[in-house]
């Protein structure tokens, strides 16, 4: 027995050495996590009760499921268009070409600068008057009003691309990187041209680091929360919906808010569960490449 | 068959131009929001259809510092950006050196759980948060605005410090030992120098992680310790764009410093990382 602890049981120091991560896990994450599914079964404004009333009533309303669907296609959307970005890039940047370092440090900006900001700056260069009607406008023929981008789906997804795809092209760029050159010479020997080695050697080689890097951008996308608050208009994910609840009416609604809240992080753990499985089968074919 | 190589050669040169323009499209879609920022923040009658500011003027700097307080705004957010990065690097000397350098039964597992904050979105356990900082009458107090940032910066200090602990090589420290030194000055002489990079990189992204937290900070603010995203966003509510991008110019130069010093010092795949093993 008392084998079988010294071989199972966290020893003294050890354990004394993740108490102050146990401690800030707990009393940071764990317990208002509970605080917040308590709170959601609470009758709104009491201490006291149980209800199903706040989940029925945001998910039977037309507007509850409104706000899901389109957290779903702004996340879904911009995790697709970082993709289609990041891979060319990244494979463009492996390459020495000039000024890569300053192209490899204009992908990680948008990870270090506040998401506000970012916002702040795309608003004002995509709007009506921003630099980028102002070229439409001027140098594109047959184009009598400006583009709408701000305050609409595609003008978030952009934004939201501008914000979250560098976790995809920073994981796509090391996944390139750590790949072993003599693979794709072994390809071009055999006599694979150029887009053969990329289509069947490379890119299935690294798949799972694309994937992984999509999930980060995914997550990053549908806990998306400073973006559509400021640069949102009538647009409002499930976050904004969230803060809303407390934030606009008087006395604020905590239950309703947690209530979301609770379907927000059911939604995402289950996603994220999904995709990690496809990230593994995704890994286990590559393995089988190689 | 030379024209089959040169039309070859061609396709390569136009892939090669193709990836080169896709990398100054990138530049341009990255770097004009804050070309436009700048330059809105020191323009004056800027409208219609002009390409740049017609007058220039500072008189939205004054603004923002006079009527938007920025140096008080600007020390709460250092001192709260502080408490949180101490609190946070030495919960993840602590956990990294179990992490990485102790025997721990059910080792991914309890990774995963420290890990678990950063999967879930965080205005779901904000909410908790809030609630929780009402009772105990943490709100608007920077130890509290600075703990709830804890939650966020905690998880990456761990895992950057777990990373540079596993790195440590086992036979630099019984050298030491073999040497005559003891467990103080080794930890002192030798452990020490050598982690230090991590510590360093794991401050930097903690700070970094600090200064830009608005979602916790929206929830637990108060009068008294508005940071620079809330208060950029509270400008942004008000309307005033010039004073908002004066603001946003004022936030983002320290961000651009903490950027030159990722770049040199840490790898940015550190920015990201933290989901390989799970």
């Amino acid at each position: 027995m008392t084998g079988f602890w010294r071989r199972h049981s966290i020893h003294g120091i050890t354990g004394l050495l993740l108490l102050p991560a146990i401690l800030c896990f707990f009393g940071l994450f764990f317990y208002p996590m509970l605080l917040t599914i308590v709170l959601s079964f609470r009758p709104e404004g009491q201490a006291v009760g149980w209800t199903l009333e706040n989940y029925t009533r945001f998910l039977a309303s037309p507007d509850g499921r409104w706000v899901i669907l389109l957290t779903f296609i702004l996340a879904v959307g911009s995790t697709a268009l970082s993709v289609l970005l990041s891979v060319p890039l990244a494979l463009t940047l492996r390459e020495k070409i000039r000024g890569h370092r300053f192209y490899r440090l204009m992908v990680i900006v948008p990870l270090v600068v506040p998401g506000l900001i970012g916002a702040l700056g795309l608003l004002l260069f995509w709007g009506t008057r921003g630099w980028f009607n102002l070229f439409l406008t001027q140098f594109v023929p047959f184009l009598p009003s400006p583009l709408r981008v701000n305050y609409t789906i595609h003008g978030l997804i952009l934004f939201y691309v501008w914000l979250y795809f560098p976790y995809t092209c920073v994981t796509t760029m090391s996944a390139l990187e750590s790949l072993d050159q003599s693979i794709e010479e072994a390809g071009a020997v055999v006599g694979a041209n150029r887009w053969q080695v990329l289509r069947y050697i490379v890119l299935p080689l690294i798949t799972p680091g694309i994937l992984a890097g999509s999930v980060l951008t995914f997550m990053a996308a549908f806990g998306a929360f400073s973006v559509p608050l400021i640069a949102g208009g009538d647009y409002r994910p499930l976050a904004v919906e969230i803060y809303k609840e407390i934030s606009i009416p008087i006395p604020a609604r905590w239950s309703a808010a947690s209530a979301i809240a609770i379907v927000m992080g059911i939604l995402q753990v289950a996603f994220l569960a999904m995709y990690m499985r496809i990230v593994r089968r995704a890994g286990g074919n590559a393995g089988a490449v190689r | 068959m030379t024209l089959l190589k040169a039309y070859l050669r061609g396709l390569r040169e136009g892939w090669f131009v193709l990836g080169y323009t896709l990398c100054v499209c990138l530049s341009v879609f990255i770097l004009a929001p804050f070309l436009m920022i700048a330059l809105r923040s020191v323009g004056k009658g800027w409208f219609g259809k002009l390409w740049l500011p017609p007058q220039l003027t500072w008189d939205w700097y004054r603004w923002a510092i006079e009527v938007g307080n920025i140096p008080e705004v600007m020390k709460n957010t250092l001192i709260i950006g502080v408490i949180a990065v101490a609190v946070s690097t030495v919960i993840g000397i602590f956990a990294g050196w179990a992490f990485g350098r102790r025997q721990l039964p059910g080792k991914e597992l309890l990774m995963a759980i420290v890990l678990l904050p950063r999967m879930i979105p965080p205005i779901t356990y904000a909410l908790g948060v809030a609630k929780i900082f009402y009772t105990l009458e943490l709100v608007d107090t920077h130890l509290g605005v600075a703990l709830a940032h804890v939650s966020v910066c905690a998880p990456f200090a761990i895992l950057v410090l777990s990373a540079t602990f596993e790195g440590l090589d086992e036979r630099v420290l019984e050298a030491a030992s073999v040497c005559g030194a003891n467990t103080v000055k080794r930890f002192f002489y030798v452990v020490l120098p050598l982690i230090m990079p991590g510590i360093l990189a794991s401050m930097l992204f903690s700070f970094t992680h600090s200064y830009n937290e608005f979602t916790l900070t929206l929830l637990t603010y108060g009068p008294n310790t508005v940071t620079l995203p809330v208060r950029t966003y509270l400008a942004v509510g008000d309307g005033y764009w010039e004073i908002t991008s004066a603001m946003a110019v004022i936030m983002v130069v320290p961000s651009l410093a903490i950027l030159a010093m990722i770049q040199r010092r840490a790898k940015p795949e550190k920015l990201v990382g933290g989901f390989k093993g799970v």
